[in-house]
């Protein structure tokens, strides 16, 4: 094909029109605003099916003493919905919103990289396929959604469930981690001119610290799971106490990631109500700078308080202490949002629609939750309400009447943008109330069942007083809120079909995303409008009275390269996977373990090959900086020595390997063998992937691909390189040094 | 609580310190408000070398030792920089060698590498090294606090900047706290029988319920979490100080 015939063909598949017309275009779309509808569709239908099985579940504690359905369904039952509302519904759903309107909010074209955008959505349904697949075949996972251990191992579950849940989870923790990396690149460098970080929306801005916390939290569970499947496949004992494994180490790793992840799912809910409160208050929000910093304040707490999901483990009490204390610190910096969203509809003139009361809602509930959250940060009184109705209670206040609540508010404010037809008010009116009465119904009797005792995961219960009417009223309640859901579901069909042309910008809003036509042109913006300050379009309708100009024009972010920012996050990513392995390793060898020790390892050998590694970290610098002298030549031949070196580096792993194994080392011989294997594998592993990077990258060389041109790719794989390296520096001090001076 | 509030530690040393930093201060700065940070940071300084913590970090509890520990590289050097006068620039062939990464180094290096086991048991056990240890406390914080807290506006980080900083230095002692909060290993032997020279051994064994594992895992919580809390303070500060710059100087700056 010749070079104008290729960009015919170019320029035939750019062309909407024409690709319009492609059956499969939904499915082959790397089109941000695609795939972000592919992923509220993904979770509408997730959230279809966990939604049925609460039902169901709520049909069984109807009536005391109910036979619906057997014990071993219901386990089946409560680990499914957690599983599915939590990681097939709202991380979905947020991402969907995300993926649409943050490059919207921004003034871009599309995500920083499309591709990785559909591959990271693809992920949803083969990870939800997997989960719910063992649920079709009746052998789901009955370990609860945070499945501790010894339970989620092979003695006490013995069946595929618990494999298909770790599988599933970790293919989905996957996406959510290339969705973050996408999101934080296409911020940090895709942002219109004027559109500093300063002037974010903080829908945006709060999407972005929020991926920062999921590029921190994901690989921490992905740890955790790894050594169970570990565990599960190869018969070794990460968690199983009997063979010196430890079940707590478990808790410690999920909840390190568990309880981040509530503030996954909270944060962009966050934003999306900072967004709706100020445009139907007609003011702009109150204390931006607080909402904003006390959004990185809940980010970096909810690092460090996991322990407080422990107190009934019998951590001592120093522990519990300090963990009450940081965990009542979170109150801080939520309570000084919920009275900037309370200031800023103060004195405003408020427009009641349904976005809107689905704010206020969500602001009362919202409220609601935090405190009784508050309240189990006082220990003695977790100790009592833990794993009772009263932690039901109070977590589904803050995912359904906080977090759910923001995501059918954001449906129904961006709803006009995304089809470009309004909704009904009056059935969006209806389903409001239903909701409202529904949730309320359901979620907060069950405070009164908790504090009467009633345990959390049980499949039925007797016949005690109270009991039964409050089941009741909580399982009627249940069928409001799917009524309201069937209620949206038809509001949106009718609106699809019938709704009133929507214009641009139906609710008179200030940021980017309305200044486009909706639904947005494929990219996305004819022109846009200047930027000086948070709120554009209010300065464009007001020229004469606009906001004052907010920070410089430019900052200095705008400058960074999308690929070096994406593969450093990347990085981080990795770090974190490798820190939850290197301090497994450290917690189970810090006392050597009966049988092989680290002392069986060759410090000596090592050594060598270790200086091989870094030695190649140093070409692969220098192979950098040929590439930038223009010298093609010295780029690949540096390439060759890094190569070779990172191969010597591999070939002695493979020589002690070989070494262990033939003196009847395998992975399941004792602790030290097990965490040995597990985290020199992994490292291994990056270390081959980072050798066949490389040897495209010289292949692409050799063929004269970066002759004259930046190299992106070179760079890219240049930093995982030196990251596998400097991984490598703490994997040698752990594993080999460290044990010899204990 | 017995007598235990008035068990106070004499160092002329920490007390001839003292007295030297007002006096050079006062000697070359003129009062200002900002003389008060300097009072603040001479008042934890004598607190933390002569209260009854430092008697309770004499041999007694590591976890004493480990407050005692954060006063130093944390407070007082954070204290007397913000003491200093906006005038006060550093050297450049200085300021050179202070770039982030040296600095954070420092700061971090600070915290892990006296509680490696010989060295922490060498600190509680000579005088000498307890002496090369708070001054190296102190000079080292002084160095992690110069990149945020300098007073000159154009040798500080950058403020987005000085988030990343603050938040690796958290992660880096939440690892430091992790690891000696759930240590089997006793990192600091000293304190494992400690000579009941005040005899309050009594009150910390029985009354306060003090054992030798749980006074290694508050000391670790202490690295954990507050001092995690300070970072994140300063993470806010950091916060603060990049909304705050204005829409114009900068704009006709650049």
């Amino acid at each position: 094909m010749n070079e104008s015939a290729a960009e015919v063909a170019i320029e035939t598949v750019l062309d909407p029109d024409v690709r319009a017309h492609y059956q499969l275009a939904w499915l082959s779309t790397v089109d941000h605003k695609r795939i972000g509808i592919l992923y509220l569709l993904t979770g509408l239908v997730f959230f279809v099916a966990g939604g049925i099985e609460a039902l169901v579940m709520r049909l069984q504690l109807a009536v005391p003493n109910n036979h619906l359905v057997a014990p071993d369904t219901f386990n089946m039952l409560f680990t499914m919905h957690g599983t599915t509302m939590i990681f097939l519904v709202v991380m979905p759903l947020l991402f969907g919103l995300a993926n649409y309107f943050v490059p919207l909010q921004i003034g871009a074209r599309d995500m920083a990289f499309p591709r990785l955008n559909a591959f990271s959505f693809w992920l949803v349904p083969l990870g939800g396929i997997l989960l719910h697949f063992s649920m079709l075949i009746g052998d789901a996972s009955t370990v609860g959604w945070f499945a501790y251990a010894p339970l989620n191992e092979t003695p006490y579950a013995s069946r595929l469930g618990v494999d298909y849940w770790a599988v599933s989870l970790l293919v989905l923790g996957i996406g959510s981690v290339g969705t973050a990396i996408n999101l934080i690149t296409t911020v940090l460098c895709l942002r219109a001119p004027g559109m500093t970080l300063r002037r974010l929306p903080l829908f945006t801005w709060m999407n972005f610290v929020n991926a920062f916390l999921v590029l921190a939290a994901i690989p921490v569970l992905n740890g955790a799971l790894v050594m169970l499947l570990i565990d599960r496949q190869l018969n070794t004992h990460f968690f199983l106490p009997a063979e010196g494994g430890s079940p707590i180490l478990w808790q410690h790793i999920f909840w390190a990631f568990g309880h981040p992840e509530v503030y996954i799912l909270a944060i962009p809910a966050f934003g999306i109500v900072s967004e709706i409160i100020p445009v139907f208050s007609r003011k702009p929000i109150f204390g931006y700078e607080f909402v904003a910093g006390s959004t990185v304040a809940i980010a970096l707490l909810s690092v460090g308080v996991w322990a407080h999901h422990m107190f009934t483990v019998g951590l001592g009490h120093p522990m519990d202490m300090f963990f009450a204390g940081s965990t009542m610190l979170i109150a801080i910096p939520t309570g000084v949002k919920v009275l900037n969203w309370s200031a800023t509809m103060y004195r405003g003139r408020i427009r009641l629609k349904t976005p809107m009361l689905y704010c206020v809602a969500f602001l009362i509930q919202f409220l609601c939750g935090g405190i009784t959250g508050i309240s189990h940060a006082i220990v003695p009184l977790d100790w009592q309400t833990k794993n009772s109705y009263y932690l039901v209670a109070h977590f589904h206040y803050v995912a359904v009447g906080g977090i759910l609540f923001a995501i059918l508010a954001a449906v129904h404010y961006w709803f006009p943008k995304m089809s470009g037809r309004m909704l009904s008010e009056k059935l969006g009116r209806w389903s409001f109330w239903l909701m409202v009465i529904g949730f309320n119904g359901t979620f907060l009797i069950q405070h009164s069942l908790g504090l009467a005792g009633m345990g959390r995961r049980i499949y039925t219960y007797p016949d005690l007083p109270g009991w039964g009417w409050m089941n009741m009223v909580s399982t009627v309640s249940a069928f409001f809120m799917a009524a309201a859901a069937i209620v949206i579901l038809w509001n949106i069909g009718c609106a699809l079909l019938w709704g009133a042309p929507a214009g641009d910008n139906p609710w008179e809003a200030w940021t980017l995303e309305w200044a486009t036509t909706s639904p947005p042109a494929v990219d996305n913006f004819e022109a846009l409008p200047p930027i000086h300050s948070r709120r554009p379009l209010w300065d464009d309708a007001n020229p004469d009275r606009p906001d004052p100009v907010v920070g410089p024009d430019h900052d200095g972010a705008s400058r960074w390269d999308k690929y070096r920012c994406a593969i450093v996050a990347f990085a981080l990513s990795e770090g974190g996977f490798f820190g939850t392995l290197i301090l497994a390793f450290l917690y189970y060898n810090v006392q050597p373990q009966a049988g092989p020790t680290a002392k069986e390892l060759d410090l000596m050998k090592t050594g060598i090959f270790s200086l091989c590694l870094f030695a190649s970290s140093f070409t692969m610098w220098r192979s950098e900086a040929a590439h930038h002298r223009g010298s093609n030549r010295g780029m690949i031949s540096w390439l060759m020595i890094t190569i070779a070196l990172g191969g010597v580096f591999i070939a002695g792993q493979g020589l002690e390997y070989g070494k262990l194994l033939t003196h009847g080392m395998r992975i399941d011989t004792n602790l030290f063998t097990t965490t040995f294997f597990t985290l020199t594998g992994f490292h291994g592993i990056h270390v081959v992937v980072g050798l066949l990077l490389m040897l495209i990258v010289m292949g692409l060389a050799v063929a004269g691909d970066f002759v004259g041109k930046p190299a992106p790719m070179l760079g890219m794989v240049g930093i995982y390189w030196h990251f596998v390296d400097v991984v490598w520096v703490f994997v040698l001090t752990v594993v080999y040094v460290l044990p010899r001076c204990l | 609580m017995n007598n235990l509030i008035f068990d106070w530690v004499w160092s002329p040393l920490a007390a001839l310190c003292a007295a030297a930093a007002l006096i050079v201060y006062f000697c070359r700065v003129r009062w200002s408000r900002r003389g008060w940070w300097l009072l603040a940071a001479v008042a934890v300084y004598l607190l933390t070398l002569m209260s009854p913590l430092a008697a309770l970090a004499q041999g007694y509890l590591f976890s004493a030792h480990m407050l005692q520990h954060i006063l130093l590289v944390l407070a007082v050097p954070a204290l007397a920089l913000m003491a200093l006068p906006g005038s006060a620039r550093m050297p450049a062939r200085f300021a050179r060698l202070l770039n982030p990464g040296v600095c954070w180094a420092c700061g971090v290096g600070a915290m892990w590498i006296w509680h490696a086991p010989a060295l922490c048991n060498a600190a509680a056990t000579s005088r000498l090294v307890s002496v090369g240890q708070t001054l190296s406390l102190l000079l080292l914080g002084g160095m992690f606090w110069w990149q945020l807290l300098a007073p000159d506006e154009g040798q500080r980080i950058a403020p987005l900047h000085g988030v990343v900083y603050l938040f690796a230095a958290c992660v880096a002692c939440t690892v430091l706290g992790i690891i000696l909060t759930f240590s089997p290993v006793t990192v600091c032997r000293a304190y494992l029988n400690p000579v009941d020279r005040l005899g309050i051994a009594p009150i910390l064994k029985g009354t306060w319920g003090m054992t030798a594992a749980r006074d290694q895992q508050i000391g670790g919580l202490i690295m954990w979490v507050p001092m995690c809390m300070v970072y994140l303070g300063a993470i806010f500060g950091q916060l603060a100080r990049w909304y705050s710059v204005p829409a114009e100087t900068v704009s006709t700056a650049s």
